[in-house]
């Protein structure tokens, strides 16, 4: 392998490394919100379905209030209604008060007490009280009768008055020392028939709720929390004190909600706790219902739910290493192949560079040459020249001799045209000729080039037409305008036949003059490139040139921003046209 | 019937000589409370509650002369009856030990009782035909209240009295109590169960005063 295709293999690999490294970063990216999400999801849900367990929970608990509300209201009614009771309030009998409701209230506390579990269901009193006007508690004369209450929790019967509507209380049993159970009271209003006043209220305690095994596999604990101290007796003595402030805390920092929750850990194991006012607007003092239950359940599902997530970004990541890789070689292929091209061009043009360096070289050199050849051409010749002169000058030979002569140094004359034509063909190729542009009269320079075609001795017999203005002025130098129309003329005469016609005619318009020389002559074939220097005509004849006059002519042309061309061949007729850029605001135009 | 007229007679007579041979009076007038509702047939009033306050309705009082009299051996027994489900008459002023009986006339069983200091009882259930007559003798000065363990609307008052001098007034409150002891007493007027008013009074012998009770 070479060094350049070591080169592409490594950018193709870094390409595949980058586009790998972005396929990674989304995957990760991904991953990560998705554990996000799905962490706060489970979160929510978890803490949605244990909300939803406590409101069951309460619901229930609800419920039993309820019933026992409304038959306990039903019987107070009937209490109130009954004239031992009033006669015992109003006519200051309140030693009979209890006396005479013992009767009516008999069956409240009679039988057995029941089992813990159906105790929610019954209505089964521990005890009662009556209120006095005041909200105190009327001393029972046999407390045995009503069932025998402490004296704290007694005195938490009290209210500081008689209420207009049911009140529930939950009140300490053995108030101060721990593991007490919690009665749950209700004071319902005793009206006097007479008046429509309370007149007293009845306060039964009850065995507090025992919130029933939940069904639902979750496992939870749930107390009361009354008067500053929590009774959850499924909680050991030091965690339930020590929560029983967090609630008080929590209670006393958002006095206006009745219900919230938050995380507290228990044992070292994190729990949502639930509280809720059991007894809002109640005279008695506040309770609250308090649900704790454990995360650990919702903790691994989390944990699960990570690890899922987890291998699926995984999977994902490694998918994508797969894809990625497919991809960059996917993508590569056409890199690579552009990457080789690029190459192969790159070493084309190199290619074309050096051929094209070493045309120019050769060029110039051959330009050199020529240049070269010509002036090494050009001395000889003067010399032969100035010989042959020299010999025509004396006067001691024979007359063919000077015939010969005369014929010799024609033909040095035609050899310094061809020269001299050779070196300015050679300065325009190496681009040392400048053009000084002046405005040159065309129209003289044509009458002037006519008159000396004129004067050469082997004029053929040929017509001349003339149609030009005078004074058509051309922008350029007057020594190769001329050496263009001379060319031009003396093909035209050159390639004539006896009794044939030239036409020479020029125009001016806007921007140039346009020149045509016509003559009659044998018909140039097409496709035959007059204009190639050194060209030799396809059918030999005695007219033939030396082959650069043509070239030069046109070279000149496009040298003053001209053109010549061949305009048509044909029908005996054979018509040049050269256009020069005109002088400026100088001709007329026709 | 025939024998409790005897009865009426024998009471009577023994207070017939003091009234005779010397006596005072005091007549006049209690103001008694407004009634709102409309009149009605004095003979039927019965004992409303209001605020805690029992009264007659319409209002009457009772005008009694307090003092220290001696107490006489035997006192004529007096009546409450029970009539369609009100105490009849509904308030009964009677002297400390007079033994008063509750014979209903409903055809229903009826528990009168009491809870009142003055006087606790409770006659249980009976029916009109119960023989002897439930009674109860009243021994201790004061208001008693008397009521039906069945029907708990009925109301009655005893008023218990030291003094064998009392009367009830008409119902525009006017009184006349003849045949008092000279001296110096208090004239009480019982409106209801928290209202009594009292001015002191110099009786003499022949002498008709006249009390009014604003």
């Amino acid at each position: 392998m070479n060094a350049p295709d070591q080169a592409r293999d490594k950018d193709v690999a870094s390409f595949r490394t980058r586009l790998f490294t972005a396929m990674m970063i989304i995957v990760a990216a991904l991953t990560i919100l998705g554990l996000y999400l799905a962490q706060r999801k489970v979160a929510a849900d978890a803490e949605r379905n244990l909300q939803e367990n406590f409101q069951a929970e309460l619901s229930s608990l609800h419920e039993l209030e309820q019933l026992r509300h409304a038959t306990l209201a039903d019987r107070c009614n009937a209490l109130a209604a009954k004239s031992r009771i009033h006669a015992a309030i109003e006519d200051n009998a309140i030693d009979l008060l209890y006396p005479s409701a013992n009767d009516e209230l008999r069956d409240l506390m009679e039988g057995e007490e029941p089992p813990p579990e159906q105790a929610a269901q019954s209505l089964h009193a521990t005890f009662y009280r009556f209120l006095d006007d005041t909200g105190a508690v009327l001393k029972p004369p046999n407390p045995k009768e009503v069932g025998q209450l402490g004296r704290k929790a007694e005195a938490q019967l009290s209210l500081t008055k008689l209420p207009e509507t049911q009140q529930i209380g939950y009140v300490q049993e053995n108030a101060g020392t721990h593991g007490g159970g919690v009665a749950e009271v209700l004071a319902v209003p005793i009206f006097s028939t007479d008046t429509g006043d309370v007149i007293s209220a009845l306060v039964v305690g009850f065995k507090p709720f025992q919130p029933r095994q939940t069904d639902a596999g979750v496992e939870m604990k749930s107390g009361i929390w009354v008067n500053g101290q929590l009774h959850l007796p499924s909680l050991p003595k030091s965690e339930e004190a020590s929560l029983s402030e967090k609630i008080a805390t929590a209670v006393r920092q958002l006095p206006d909600r009745a219900e919230n929750n938050f995380r507290v850990n228990i044992d070292g194991a994190p729990q949502l706790l639930f509280y809720k006012r059991l007894n809002p607007g109640s005279l008695f003092p506040p309770a609250y219902e308090i649900c704790v239950y454990p995360l650990a359940d919702s903790k691994a599902q989390l944990q699960r739910l990570r690890w899922q997530i987890g291998g699926a970004g995984a999977l994902l990541l490694l998918g994508g290493f797969v894809a990625s890789h497919l991809v960059a070689l996917t993508f590569s292929a056409p890199v690579k192949k552009l990457a080789l091209d690029s190459e192969q061009n790159r070493a084309q043009r190199q290619r074309a560079e050096a051929a094209l360096a070493t045309t120019a070289d050769e060029l110039e050199r051959s330009t050199r040459y020529s240049a070269d050849a010509s002036h090494q051409l050009k001395s000889p010749v003067t010399v032969l020249r100035v010989g042959i002169e020299s010999l025509l000058g004396r006067e001691d030979f024979k007359p063919e001799i000077y015939e010969e002569l005369s014929g010799l140094l024609h033909q040095t004359h035609r050899l310094t045209g061809v020269i001299d034509d050779l070196l300015l063909l050679s300065r325009m190729d190496a681009g040392h000729l400048q053009i000084a542009s002046t405005p040159v009269n065309l129209s003289q320079l044509i009458d002037e080039w006519l008159d000396d075609l004129g004067a050469l001795p082997d004029s053929p017999d040929v017509k001349i037409d003339k149609e030009f203005p005078v004074g058509l002025y051309v922008a350029g130098e007057r020594q190769y305008t001329s050496l263009i129309v001379q060319n031009l003329l003396e093909n035209a005469r050159k390639y004539n036949r006896p009794g044939g016609r030239i036409r020479v005619s020029a125009h001016a318009n806007a921007a140039e003059v346009v020149l045509t020389i016509g003559n009659t002559s044998r018909t140039i074939p097409p496709g035959e490139n007059i204009f190639e220097r050194f060209h030799h005509n396809s059918t030999p004849s005695a007219a033939s040139g030396h082959g650069i006059g043509l070239n030069l002519a046109r070279e000149l042309a496009r040298l003053h921003g001209g053109e010549l061309r061949l305009v048509r061949s044909e029908n005996d007729w054979t018509e040049f046209e050269v256009r020069f850029p005109a002088a400026d605001g100088v001709n007329p135009v026709a | 019937m025939r024998l409790r007229g005897l009865l009426w007679c024998s009471a009577i007579l023994p207070l017939l000589p003091v009234a005779l041979s010397a006596s005072a009076t005091v007549e006049g007038r209690v103001e008694l409370p407004k009634s709102h509702s409309a009149p009605v047939q004095a003979k039927r009033y019965q004992i409303v509650t209001k605020g805690g306050v029992l009264s007659t309705q319409p209002p009457l009082a009772v005008v009694y002369l307090d003092g220290s009299f001696p107490q006489p051996v035997s006192l004529p027994m007096k009546q409450v009856t029970q009539k369609n489900l009100t105490f009849v008459p509904a308030l009964l002023p009677v002297r400390v030990g007079t033994k008063v009986e509750f014979p209903s006339l409903d055809d229903t069983y009826h528990n009168i009782f009491s809870y009142s200091p003055a006087k606790r009882f409770d006659l249980g259930r009976y029916r009109p035909d119960e023989r002897p007559i439930p009674s109860q003798v009243f021994d201790k000065p004061g208001l008693v209240t008397l009521r039906c363990d069945i029907h708990e609307h009925m109301r009655g008052l005893i008023l218990v009295l030291n003094t064998p001098y009392f009367m009830m007034t008409d119902t525009s409150g006017h009184f006349r109590l003849s045949g008092l002891p000279a001296g110096h007493y208090t004239l009480k007027a019982w409106i209801d169960s928290t209202t009594t008013r009292e001015k002191p009074v110099d009786l003499k012998n022949g002498q008709t005063l006249n009390v009014d009770f604003p």
